[in-house]
């Protein structure tokens, strides 16, 4: 530190720096915030244009300039439910769908007979 | 207790040395060929003993390792910013343990340990990589739905430059009032980053100051908010923000680093960083470097630079005048920028219509000491309404105010270069 400065201290210069540093501190910000301001309004900008196609498209077809309706023919709509049917049943893995018992029979075989355990009472 | 007979025991040893095996065995000279046996040891003790910490140990010493413990209790007991005063308190007893000069042990002393880990903040390489860690757990979302706050993280940077002219006044060089004066911006990364740019002499001091006033924000702040808001501006309620997109998230650090730095281009290091850090994050796609960043990356870069900046704090270099000026001029700083925010708060509330008022108390999270001054603004507003919380809102200008902080050091920086 220079203890003997004070008197070569160019204050003006200090001024100068304070001023104009502040200031664009504050610019930086500022420039920032007018960009994210109006950043909602140009994102909107296509979706906003779309949505004035759609409305455009729905006064047209309430001042009945287009008359005709689009129907689905009966073929058309069972085979949408086929085929939603079928996506539906593959969710699942395929079951035979036959339940029973099945029975297993042992030959008969001296070592496992209860008969002569080694834990049978002789009485 | 411990200690002293640890020291005794090794006392002990080294005098057993000699009396069992000879003179001969004792390494680095000790012993003069003409010297008796006995002799020998007391010159042997003698010259250990100029070795220890206790032969050179100064008064200034011990102040520093008070100073050290002090910033231990403040962060356990406290709680005052733990993860940055546990490694800095643990530094400057590091920094401060009195030895003989020439040992290769001191942080000043080059080759040693120390002085290569410090060279990490002389060279301003730890503060742009704390900026990543911080730029990837930023969210934006607040400050990116309510743009008009960053005005306020703009308005609190008046600390730092007023810290500037008050430095000059007290008779710095122009170079080092504008490294003192960054420690206005609360940013303790920026403080450093710019003092090792301006004044790398007193990197310790300004680290030091910054980090002290960032861990007393809690105590530093509410007074000053007390006196500045009325009680009827703390109730003042503000609308919830707005749902912010995805889009929206991502554009922001990419138009903010492309802005700032093309403004500021001498704090491409630490924007350049930040912004990085949060692109990483928003992008979705790199969740994992975000991660890192923001959890294993920023902790070892804190451990580091917490440890080495307490233990550039020795008593020699530190215990000046010009430190006890520049811990003066941190607390007038940090009051200057804490009433700076709250004013340009209430200058706001002038030209807002009565809905879209904002509460004055987030003035002061315009220092960017994230997250802690947003805090205070959370804690200070419950005080006076438990159902009015401030804390989203409060981090609006708490971001912006590191985004500005850093422009106005970068603005300094290529100013006095």
């Amino acid at each position: 530190m220079e203890e003997n400065s004070m008197s070569f201290i160019d204050w003006s210069e200090i001024w100068i720096i304070t001023g104009v540093g502040y200031m664009v501190v504050f610019l930086a910000l500022l420039l920032l915030m007018f960009l994210f301001q109006s950043m909602p309004k140009v994102l909107n900008l296509g979706l906003s244009s779309k949505i004035k196609e759609v409305r455009a498209k729905a006064a047209a077809r309430k001042n009945g300039e287009t008359k005709q309706e689009k129907y689905i023919s009966g073929e058309v709509s069972a085979a949408i439910g086929l085929a939603i049917t079928l996506y539906y049943k593959e969710q699942h893995d395929e079951e035979s769908g036959i339940i029973t018992i099945k029975r297993v029979a042992r030959t008969y075989s001296p070592w496992s007979s209860k008969i002569y355990g080694v834990n049978n009472n002789p009485r | 207790m411990k200690k002293l007979i640890t020291v005794l025991s090794i006392l002990a040893i080294l005098y057993l040395i000699p009396l069992i095996f000879g003179s001969d065995l004792m390494a680095q000279n000790l012993v003069s060929e003409t010297s008796e046996e006995t002799g020998g040891l007391f010159e042997g003790l003698r010259h250990f003993w100029d070795y220890t910490g206790f032969s050179n140990v100064s008064f200034g010493n011990l102040i520093m390792i008070a100073i050290g413990l002090i910033f231990i209790f403040l962060a356990i007991r406290l709680h005052y910013e733990p993860l940055l005063l546990i490694p800095i308190g643990t530094g400057i007893l590091l920094g401060n343990i009195p030895f003989s000069p020439g040992a290769g042990v001191g942080i000043y002393e080059s080759g040693s340990v120390l002085n290569y880990l410090y060279f990490g903040v002389t060279q301003g390489i730890y503060p742009p990589l704390i900026f990543l860690g911080i730029g990837a757990m930023t969210d934006f979302s607040s400050l990116i739905s309510n743009p008009r706050l960053m005005l306020l993280g703009a308005a609190a940077q008046i600390g730092i430059f007023g810290t500037f002219i008050g430095a000059v006044a007290l008779g710095f060089e122009i170079h080092e009032a504008g490294a003192i004066s960054i420690i206005g911006g609360a940013d303790g990364p920026t403080a450093i980053f710019a003092s090792a740019k301006l004044a790398p002499q007193l990197i310790g001091s300004i680290a030091i100051a910054a980090y002290s006033y960032m861990a007393l924000v809690p105590v530093i702040q509410p007074p000053i908010m007390k006196l500045l808001i009325t009680k009827k501006e703390r109730l003042i309620r503000m609308k919830p923000p707005r749902a912010v997109s995805k889009t929206e998230k991502i554009l922001f650090p990419i138009i903010g680093l492309l802005i700032t730095t093309f403004i500021s281009p001498s704090a491409i290091p630490l924007l350049g960083m930040l912004f990085f850090g949060n692109i990483l994050k928003e992008s979705g796609v790199t969740e994992r470097l975000a991660d890192t960043a923001r959890t294993k990356m920023i902790d070892i870069v804190t451990i580091l630079l917490g440890v080495t900046v307490g233990a550039s704090t020795q008593a020699s270099v530190f215990l000046t005048s010009s430190s006890i000026k520049i811990f003066a001029l941190g607390a007038v700083s940090f009051i200057i920028a804490t009433a700076g925010g709250l004013i340009f708060a209430k200058i706001m509330n002038l030209f807002m219509s009565p809905g879209n008022k904002i509460n004055p108390l987030i003035g002061a999270a315009g220092v960017s000491a994230v997250p802690d001054s947003a805090r205070v603004v959370q804690q200070e507003g419950i005080k006076s309404d438990p159902s009015n919380h401030l804390l989203m809102h409060a981090m609006a200008p708490n971001v912006s105010g590191v985004i500005g902080s850093a422009v106005a050091a970068g603005i300094m920086i290529s100013f006095l270069m």
